[in-house]
């Protein structure tokens, strides 16, 4: 196995974690802002204060994993996006402080609350946006990006990413509230839930159906691997929406997020069935893309061994706050 | 589109994200030496005023901590987004090693920041003590990955070109590049002088107004005796970074720096009106004998070289160069001056009654940030033309963007950006307002919430 296919798998795996944690943290701002209870807010707003600093420090290691071991994708890929990842990283620094202002100054909530479930819909919006521009393909040429500034809309492809995205977020939202809330506040996510579950069905279908309309240069599907690959992803992706729609409103409360996970992986193999060997479709391969082979290692054991570090970390702050939100009963409510 | 016109956008846009997030740890990385010193005197003395010194300015440094982070995630997109064909190009050696810094300092920061902030009565006072050295120790990892990234960027090394591509041949000559070790030397010691003067300003307010006494007393004479022990060390430092490496691989730079076209003034120039295009000066005021004398020529007969020795198209912007190299060596002056009368006053026993020295510390208060930040400016725009000195063109290194989109990026940065100072100002003397006393109860003057994570790391302080 080449140095840059081991790179590629982390990559893949910091792609993972940032999409699936801070993923869900997004979904669950974006329902603070349809959410009309002061209180069943605040819980929320407690929940994502805890862990959203954690989850973000994934997607630094996903840039720099790029920079640093697929230079050329990195380069090419940022500027075709310039919009939406700019707009992004407005909206996740809008977002760290209105939520750290809200948890030290009660008084100023409905403001600041808005204004975090706002930075949480264009955080989410715009990384849909980027992923749909870049799946539907980037005109390169040779080491360079070569469209304009709004080509990453793809005739509008974006946009119909860009809400899926955000389905997916606030379905992943759903049922992570579902496992750490009860009583009304999770009947009523339950209920939303199962809505969220039929519209990500079908915005994930059209994803895939409108791709060849919309990315003309996408790579063609061949070789004996990807038809396999895409009928699994297909089937663990039905499967997980399947277990989604069924679980919530059931016991056990842990049902959604098993559903949630499944319709990641399922995603993510169609994305590799569809993609692999290339990064930046529809021109460039993770071999051309990749650093060279003393870059690749150094990053490799840099990296790997940091890592075990870093997912204990992580575990222990999930294992802190296991079980349902408890809120102390001095919470002033305004 | 006009080419020059993007390159333009694309070095003001990282010169102010890069100036906002530097200003941040250039206090920071000091505060957490500061809380070590606090915190372990404590533990040795068992004197509860060390360990309100611990509580107020562990408060001030989480959250200017917070920002940083945020500030620095920016940086690490605009390599891509600013800059992709830097990006590709250096990508197999830069990227590796701001990949260390991710990996070694933020996340070793990350997970015991929480515990330092947040750990009060959770942790043992062992825990809490070694917390506070592992942040420290995240903060200078940080600092010296950052500083051989751009040290490359200065003095490449230990590389082959590869279809355009730079890619690493020698590890070890890539990080330890001729002007890693002294430039990071030198940042270092920055970083100490300019959180000395933060906290010692800080702690002269309070003199000045006469509150908290026994925190400010502590804190003055900490930060005014590390201060005098710093700077000559840090004069020398940057003296040493000047012979042995701008005056080695970067002429251009001390051209530029000393504002000289001809070849010919043996004095040393304290003020220029430049005219880059004329190529010569409008105006100069001069200081004779200095140029050669510092250059080691006692005798005065020794003159400073001019820009007219590098072709037009290589030399650095002299009117950026050369204010920045004088914002930081007159506010290293400014500080050295106050730091030496500060130990002439201790050991007369005036240093907490002389109400004059304590104003004029409080006016020295931003001067270690301003210090670095034109040290900065200086060693960046001096480089100029150059990305990849004397390799890779900054003009080539810029990413194929419409002018207007990063004319709208770089308008929202400043607005955003211009009220974070704003935020961060706000709360700073809001804190310095409330007081140690303030400080005593981590929880007074706030809603309960529930016990933070341990390692929910890089949040303001509350």
């Amino acid at each position: 196995m080449h140095a840059s296919d081991v790179w590629m798998i982390f990559i893949t795996l910091a792609l993972v974690m940032y999409v699936v944690l801070d993923g869900y943290d997004l979904g669950i701002g974006v329902f603070t802002l349809v959410e009309r209870d002061d209180r069943s807010r605040h819980e929320m707003h407690t929940l994502v204060a805890r862990a959203w600093d954690g989850n973000e420090s994934w997607i630094v290691l996903l840039a720099v994993a790029a920079f640093g071991g697929l230079p050329l994708a990195f380069g090419v890929a940022s500027p075709a996006v310039y919009i939406p990842l700019i707009l992004m990283l407005f909206a996740l620094i809008w977002r760290g402080i209105s939520i750290e202002v809200l948890d030290q100054y009660p008084t100023w909530r409905r403001g600041w609350g808005r204004a975090f479930g706002l930075g949480s819909l264009v955080a989410a919006l715009c990384q849909g946006a980027a992923f749909g521009g870049l799946v539907a393909g980037v005109k390169t040429n040779g080491a360079t990006f070569a469209g304009g500034p709004f080509s990453f809309l793809h005739g509008g492809y974006a946009i119909l990413t860009a809400l899926t995205a955000t389905a997916l977020y606030m379905l992943a939202g759903a049922a992570w509230m579902y496992l750490k809330f009860d009583g009304d506040l999770q009947r009523g996510i339950g209920r939303a839930g199962r809505s969220l579950t039929i519209v990500l069905a079908v915005a994930v279908a059209a994803c895939w159906a409108l791709l060849p309309a919309a990315g003309t240069t996408t790579p063609v599907a061949t070789g004996p691997v990807r038809l396999p690959v895409w009928i699994i992803g297909a089937a663990v992706l039905a499967g997980g929406l399947a277990v989604a729609y069924r679980s919530f409103g059931r016991h056990p409360d842990r049902g959604p997020v098993y559903g949630a996970l499944a319709i990641y992986a399922g995603g993510l193999l169609l994305l590799l069935g569809l993609l692999y060997p290339h990064v930046v479709p529809p021109n460039i391969t993770v071999h051309e893309a990749a650093s060279p082979a003393g870059s690749l290692n150094f990053l490799l054991i840099g990296v790997g061994l940091c890592m075990p570090a870093i997912f204990a970390y992580n575990t222990y702050a999930y294992w802190v706050f296991r079980g349902k939100l408890r809120l102390p009963k001095e919470v002033v409510q305004p | 589109m006009s080419q020059s016109a993007l390159v333009e956008l694309s070095r003001w846009q990282w010169a102010l994200t890069a100036s906002f997030h530097m200003t941040f740890p250039a206090v920071t990385v000091g505060t957490s030496v500061f809380l070590i010193v606090c915190y372990g005197a404590y533990l040795r003395t068992k004197q509860a005023v060390y360990l309100r010194m611990f509580r107020f300015w562990r408060r001030i440094f989480g959250i200017g901590f917070a920002l940083g982070v945020v500030s620095g995630i920016v940086l690490t997109f605009e390599f891509g987004l600013n800059w992709g064909r830097f990006a590709h190009d250096v990508g197999p050696i830069v990227g590796p090693i701001v990949g260390m810094e991710v990996v070694t300092a933020f996340f070793l920061e990350a997970a015991f920041l929480g515990l330092l902030i947040y750990g009060d009565g959770r942790v043992s006072q062992r825990v809490m003590f070694l917390s506070a050295c592992m942040v420290c120790l995240g903060t200078i990892l940080s600092v010296t990955w950052i500083l051989a990234a751009n040290s490359w960027m200065q003095t490449p090394a230990g590389y082959v070109l590869t279809n355009g591509q730079f890619q690493p041949a020698n590890w070890w000559h890539v990080i330890f590049n001729p002007s890693f070790g002294w430039r990071v030397a030198h940042m270092l010691t920055g970083v100490l002088v300019s959180a000395a003067y933060m906290i010692a300003g800080i702690s002269a307010w309070y003199l000045i107004k006469d509150r908290h006494l026994d925190v400010a007393r502590r804190g003055l004479s900490i930060a005014i005796g590390s201060a005098a022990i710093l700077l000559p060390v840090q004069m020398y430092l940057g003296d040493t970074v000047a012979v042995q490496y701008i005056e080695k691989y970067q002429m251009p730079k001390l051209e530029a720096l000393e504002g000289n076209w001809t070849s010919t003034n043996t004095g040393w120039n304290a003020f220029i009106i430049p005219d880059q295009p004329a190529a010569k000066n409008d105006l100069t005021m001069t200081i004779p004998w200095l140029g050669s004398a510092i250059a080691n020529d006692w005798t005065g007969r020794t003159p400073t070289p001019g820009l007219l020795l590098t072709s037009p198209a290589l030399r650095p912007n002299v009117l950026t160069t050369f204010y920045g190299f004088r914002v930081m060596f007159y506010a290293s002056l400014v500080m050295f001056a106050a730091a030496m009368m500060g130990v002439v006053l201790r050991l007369r026993g005036r240093l907490y009654a002389a109400r004059w020295f304590h104003r004029l510390v409080l006016v020295a208060l931003p001067m270690g940030v301003l210090a670095i930040i034109g040290g900065w400016v200086l060693a960046e725009t001096g480089r100029q033309p150059w990305i990849v000195y004397g390799k890779l063109l900054t003009a080539d290194a810029v990413s194929p963007l419409h002018t207007w989109p990063v004319v709208g990026s770089l308008s929202l940065f400043v607005v955003v950006y211009g009220s974070l100072v704003g935020a961060y100002i706000y709360y700073v003397v809001r804190v310095v307002r409330q007081g140690p006393e303030g400080a005593e109860d981590p929880d007074a003057g706030r809603v309960m919430v529930p016990p933070r994570p341990a390692v929910a790391g890089r949040r303001e302080a509350r």
